[in-house]
């Protein structure tokens, strides 16, 4: 999109409308936190063999209607990352541990409102064609006509004078920043012949909730095991710190809530509590040799602040003068925004009933359910699902399954209000006299007498040019609105028609793939029982997902040796040559072809503390004036920046002497601003960053594909080289958002999640080992090879040396030292797009440099026992020296911890 | 109407745990029982998934299908 | 008192619904009625046959993963205390016979593998849960019923049959 230069259109368009404020920016409430994770733990998770997980899966939703108005704003998409291990601590105590994390971002509904009062305003740009429309952003406050009957009246624009009856409503779109959502969960559990124990807690992070949650669960079984009984009761404990808008805030009426509103650093945080207890009870039954029924209650209590802190409510205000002056002409309404309200407490009752039958005749089940629940919030819906299991040759399974969802409205849903009072009112006293205040000295009052001269309470004259006074004003009278209301499209009567597939391939020894696909449609005429009348939130969304499953229960059926009963642990002896520090990609090599090694590696890197340049600190000044450009000085620099880099490596042994290995990543890098001490002065039009807010990007990284080949192996001594390519996975064209009528233009390079280029990857690699001690050392590269990425830069080329040594100091712990130097190049080209420059971290020349680091290490290896052949290494690197090209954050260092398992 | 809700519940409750007595199936015929297939629940990350999702556009209560119960029924 | 009796009545079903069979019987009781065949259904040798030895009785099907862990424990014992006058026989109830033979096609092992088409052996057994093994002394008194099986358990059994087999009548 090129940058526009309309300023002038804007300003015009400004003063013609001087009551309708754009706000573009607003963090929606994330999707996951009105799920309250903690309530979606099933007990009894740690059930089944030992097994470790790991699943990628995004969701996309599709485009909502906005009757003609451009969809500039990218609907919601999400990337989710997630692994889950169960291991058996003894035979019958079992832990589980599963880790989440989803970054979102797109177009969420900030509120409802009738079509007529143009929500989704456009927005225009000057290009070489002409003005042409280049988007549309969010409306709230405005101003429509209405009829007699406060029908809303479209006016036509051409004319101007024939008005037509338009009773439609839209819901008005705002943007989301990128964010991340971090969830951990743990579990015990305990299992005797007939029953079976869980105890279980969790929470869950992100910058504007907080979550935790604890869970008890049970089961009995009767019968020789036909009857089961299961018990269960959860706990979660939630606080909401939202940030408001700072486009929006001024135009939303928070008075309702401003004892939870406090400020910090320059913007508003909306604070609020809430507690849910869950309890349910359940029982499974076999009917027959193939049949079998399960049913489940369950009660949910939730107090606290229940409401979604970024949505409100249109209220149109009509001036009840206007309305009874008996005359035929329209009236107008005045459409403000006051924060949604809910109740505070909600009670839910839910029954689950499910009926699974197996048809002989193709080896598959048939999964049907049915789901019931009622709330005090006049929320009922009835869930109908039914799928079929099918195994099909060869390990294949494909389960194919349906679903349909209908809900009724909540009582106090509502797509907009009319309130007949006006917004504001000029208070009178008892005899009808206007009151006028100075705002410094609110409880003074005063008066005019008849030839207009202002007096004081008692009727003395008062000079005016000593108080500045203004007519006394109060804001409607919130008793004529109901209690609650809320126009969140969740809370409206729909239906909801969704169908999948799930597909399931066992690979070899215990791994498995599982990839699914759904696509969901939410339409307001799909509701039981009749349409809920707001087609207009109709929409629909699709997820994909992929897995990878291991079996961590390996049975050994060897034929016992005739020599001994220690087979297990000589087995161990024999392929367990040392592996380099953690911090070390493609550093060993499998020796028997068939050997088929799964690991995760996790890297966090920090840098804070002072801008430098070169290898010494730097001052704001400097930074203004030498960081960015000659024509542009830089206003704002990194305040702090961490990325976190997660890692699924996949390598497989075809020969003796090949190795080849498939390394997809995930990336999360979160970061904020400050202000420079001594920048220029912020200019009408030019991006600023507002709020205490940082900006936080996450999604799928590039993926590394190699092969690594073995060129000399003899006693005490390897060497290898891999050949390897990085594929542009990872996204480099993520955006700011639109704010105060500004394009945010895309994000700092440093945020985005990839090179965007293919690039070459070679090492070669040499480890030495005897008795107890390991050494080696590792020449690697990153060539790009290409010119420039889709947003027109290219990182720079690095090239690291690193050596490092070992030491055994037992049996199954080394300890290790290494050096590495880094040599880095700049980032050559530049974005291609609107980019806001406000800082050194968006000028090119600034990256890359020269880092000297020492590594400090553990790796650990479980010989024996139930976790033999699990590997385990942790690494810190410490930052020696940085000579950095420009302006950069200092490094402060950087994490590595992996896990890995040889099948 | 809550009330008659929880009162049926009890009933089919109690009538299940009775009924439970007349069925019969030995202990050698839970073959097809045991089978993955026929799992409460087949796809768990999947299920988690789902039922996430679903949590965030739709406002009744998460499904919490509990497991434990039906399978191969060995000890 | 009479109410203490009444609450007995109600407790000791209850019980029972949790009561594992414990009882002593003699292999001679069961074996008439308990018809051993091979896989492939053809008859073979009475549990009678066995007595002198002390005898491991395991049933056993292919889709029960407990039963499934259990054998290389089986298999190793069978080796270890064979000549002692140990003799492990595992006993098929799986309701497809392809089942069972796939299954050792995969997994084969040394000790005896019989079949219970009818599965009046397991009825006469009194058979609960599956997995369940019964020891049997030399002289063919059951002496002890395992219900169920965890890698944690070997060194229990291992020890109660040491104990067995030292026992020569």
């Amino acid at each position: 999109m090129p940058q526009r230069s309309g300023s002038n259109l804007h300003s015009r368009n400004l003063e013609v409308q001087s009551a309708k404020p754009r706000n573009t920016t607003l963090q929606a409430l994330t999707s996951a936190a009105l799920v309250l994770p903690g309530l979606l733990i099933t007990p009894g998770h740690a059930a089944g063999t030992d097994r470790v997980n790991f699943q990628y899966s995004r969701y996309q939703e599709g485009e909502r209607n906005l009757y003609g108005a451009p969809n500039s704003l990218k609907p919601i998409s999400a990337d989710v990352l997630h692994g889950s291990g169960i291991f058996s601590l003894t035979d019958r105590t079992k832990f589980s541990f599963s880790y989440t994390q989803d970054t979102w971002s797109g177009a969420t509904q900030i509120t409802t409102s009738p079509l007529v009062a143009n929500g989704n305003r456009l927005y225009y740009e000057n290009t070489s064609s002409g003005v042409t429309v280049a988007g549309a952003s969010p409306i709230i406050n405005n101003r429509i006509l209405l009829d007699r009957n406060l029908n809303p009246l479209r006016q036509d624009p051409e004319g101007g004078q024939s008005l037509s009856q338009d009773s439609r409503s839209v819901l008005v779109m705002s943007y989301a920043s990128p964010e991340t959502r971090n969830q951990a969960n743990f579990g015990l559990s305990r299992e005797w012949n007939e029953a079976a124990f869980n105890v279980g807690g969790g929470f869950s992070r992100e910058r504007d909730y907080k979550s935790s949650y604890g869970s008890l669960g049970g089961r009995l079984d009767f019968n020789q095991k036909l009857t089961t009984v299961k018990l269960g009761a959860g706990y979660t404990d939630s606080a909401v710190g939202a940030i408001l808008d700072h486009d929006a805030s001024p135009y939303i009426t928070k008075n309702a809530f401003s004892e939870q509103i406090v400020k910090r650093g320059g913007s508003e945080v909306l604070l609020g509590d809430r507690q849910d207890w869950v309890a349910n009870m359940g029982l499974t039954q076999v009917l027959t040799k193939n049949a079998l029924v399960d049913a489940n209650i369950g009660y949910t209590h939730s107090n606290g602040y229940l409401e979604n802190p970024y949505k409100v409510m249109s209220v149109i205000f009509v001036d009840p003068a206007a309305l009874n002056n008996n005359q035929t002409t329209p009236v107008i309404g005045d459409m403000r925004a006051l924060l949604e309200q809910r109740p505070n407490i909600r009670n839910q009752v839910a029954i689950n009933t499910k009926y699974i039958q197996y048809i002989g005749a193709f080896d598959a089940a048939l999964h049907l359910g049915y789901r019931l629940s009622v709330d005090d919030w006049g929320v009922n819906t009835h869930t109908f699902d039914a799928s079929w299991v099918q195994p099909i040759a060869s390990g294949w399974t494909l389960t194919p399954r349906i679903r349909y969802y209908s809900q009724d409205a909540a009582s106090f849903y509502k797509p907009y209000l009319i309130s007949q009072q006006t917004y504001r009112k000029i208070e009178v006293d008892s005899s009808g006299r206007v009151i006028w205040i100075d705002p410094s000295n609110p409880n003074e009052q005063y008066f005019r007498d008849s030839d207009f001269n202002l007096i004081d309470q008692n009727g003395n004259p008062v000079n005016e040019d000593l108080v500045n006074v203004q007519p006394k004003t109060s804001l409607f009278d919130s008793g004529k609105l109901p209690d609650n209301f809320s126009s969140d499209y969740r809370l409206a009567g729909f239906g909801a028609l969704s169908g999948g597939a799930t597909l399931n391939k066992m690979i070899m020894k215990g791994v498995a793939l599982e990839a699914g696909f759904e696509y969901y449609t939410h339409a307001s005429s799909m509701q039981l029982g009749g349409s809920g009348g707001n087609s207009f939130a109709d929409f629909g969304y699709y997820v994909a997902n992929a897995a990878l499953k291991l079996d961590m229960e390996q049975v050994n059926f060897a034929r016992p040796n005739i020599s001994n009963s220690h087979q297990h642990e000589d087995s161990t002896k024999q392929h367990h040559h040392k592996i380099p520090p953690a911090g070390i990609m493609f550093g060993h090599m499998l020796d028997k072809p068939g050997d088929l090694m799964v690991g995760y590696r996790f890297m966090h890197n920090w840098t804070n503390g002072h801008m430098m340049h070169g290898g010494h600190k730097v001052s704001d000044q400097t930074i203004v004036q030498q960081g960015c450009s000659d024509t542009t000085p830089c206003r704002f620099t990194p305040d702090y920046m961490n990325m976190s880099m997660h890692m699924l490596d996949i390598m497989y042994a075809p020969a003796k002497w090949l190795n080849v290995m498939l390394m997809p990543t995930f990336m999360t890098m979160d970061m904020n601003l400050r202000e420079l001490a001594g920048r220029p002065a912020p200019v009408p039009g030019v991006h600023e960053h507002q709020g205490i807010a940082g900006h936080e990007t996450g999604a799928v990284g590039d993926t590394y594909i190699s092969s690594l080949v073995k060129l000399i192996n003899i006693p005490g001594h390897r060497v290898h080289m891999n050949l390897g390519l990085s594929a542009p996975t990872g996204k480099v064209d993520i955006e700011l958002r639109r704010m105060a009528q500004i394009d945010g233009g895309l994000i700092h390079f440093g945020m985005q999640l990839g090179s965007g280029t293919w690039d070459f990857t070679p090492s070669l690699t040499y480890a030495g080992e005897k008795n107890r001690w390991s050494w080696g050392t590792q020449l690697s590269g990153v060539k790009r090879m290409e010119d420039k990425n889709k947003s027109g830069y290219r990182l720079g080329d690095v090239f690291q040396a690193t050596t490092w040594g070992g030491y055994d100091l037992t049996q199954w712990l080394t300890a290790s030292v290494r050096g590495a130097y880094t040599l880095q190049g700049a980032i050559q080209r530049d974005f291609d797009r609107f980019n806001a420059h406000i800082g050194p971290m968006d000028f090119p020349a600034n990256y890359g440099g020269q880092f000297w680091d020492i590594g400090l290490g553990l790796n650990a290896r479980i010989p024996g026992g139930r976790f033999a052949g699990n590997r385990f290494g942790f690494e810190w690197l410490e930052p020696v020296r940085s000579d950095f090209n420009g302006f950069q954050l200092d490094r402060k260092g950087a994490l590595s911890a992996t896990w890995s398992y040889l099948f | 109407m809550r009330k008659s809700l929880y009162a049926k519940t009890k009933l089919v409750l109690v009538m299940c745990i009775g009924l439970s007595g007349c069925v019969h199936v030995a202990p050698w015929e839970r073959g097809n029982l045991a089978k993955s297939q026929m799992d409460l629940d087949p796809h768990p990350l999947q299920s988690e998934r789902q039922s996430h999702n679903y949590s965030s556009r739709e406002a009744a209560p998460s499904d919490k299908s509990s497991s434990g119960g039906g399978g191969c029924g060995c000890y | 008192m009479i109410n203490k009796v009444k609450l007995l009545f109600f407790i000791i079903p209850i019980l029972g619904l949790f009561a594992t069979a414990s009882f002593a019987e003699h292999l001679d009781e069961i074996s008439s009625s308990c018809a051993l065949t091979t896989l492939d259904g053809k008859s073979t040798h009475n549990l009678q046959e066995l007595k002198g030895k002390v005898v491991y009785v395991d049933f056993w099907a292919s889709w029960c993963p407990p039963c499934v862990k259990s054998f290389p424990f089986l298999n190793q014992l069978n080796h270890d205390m064979k000549e002692q006058g140990l003799h492990v026989i595992g006993i098929n109830l799986d309701e497809k016979v392809t089942d069972a033979k796939e299954f050792l096609a995969k997994h084969p092992v040394d000790f005896s593998i019989a079949a219970d088409p009818s599965k009046q052996c397991a009825k006469v057994f009194e058979l609960m849960a599956m997995p369940t093994s019964y020891l049997i002394d030399r002289k063919g008194t059951i002496r002890h019923i395992h219900q169920g099986f965890r890698p944690g358990e070997t060194e229990e059994l291992r020890a109660l049959i040491t104990q067995l087999v030292m026992e020569h009548p």
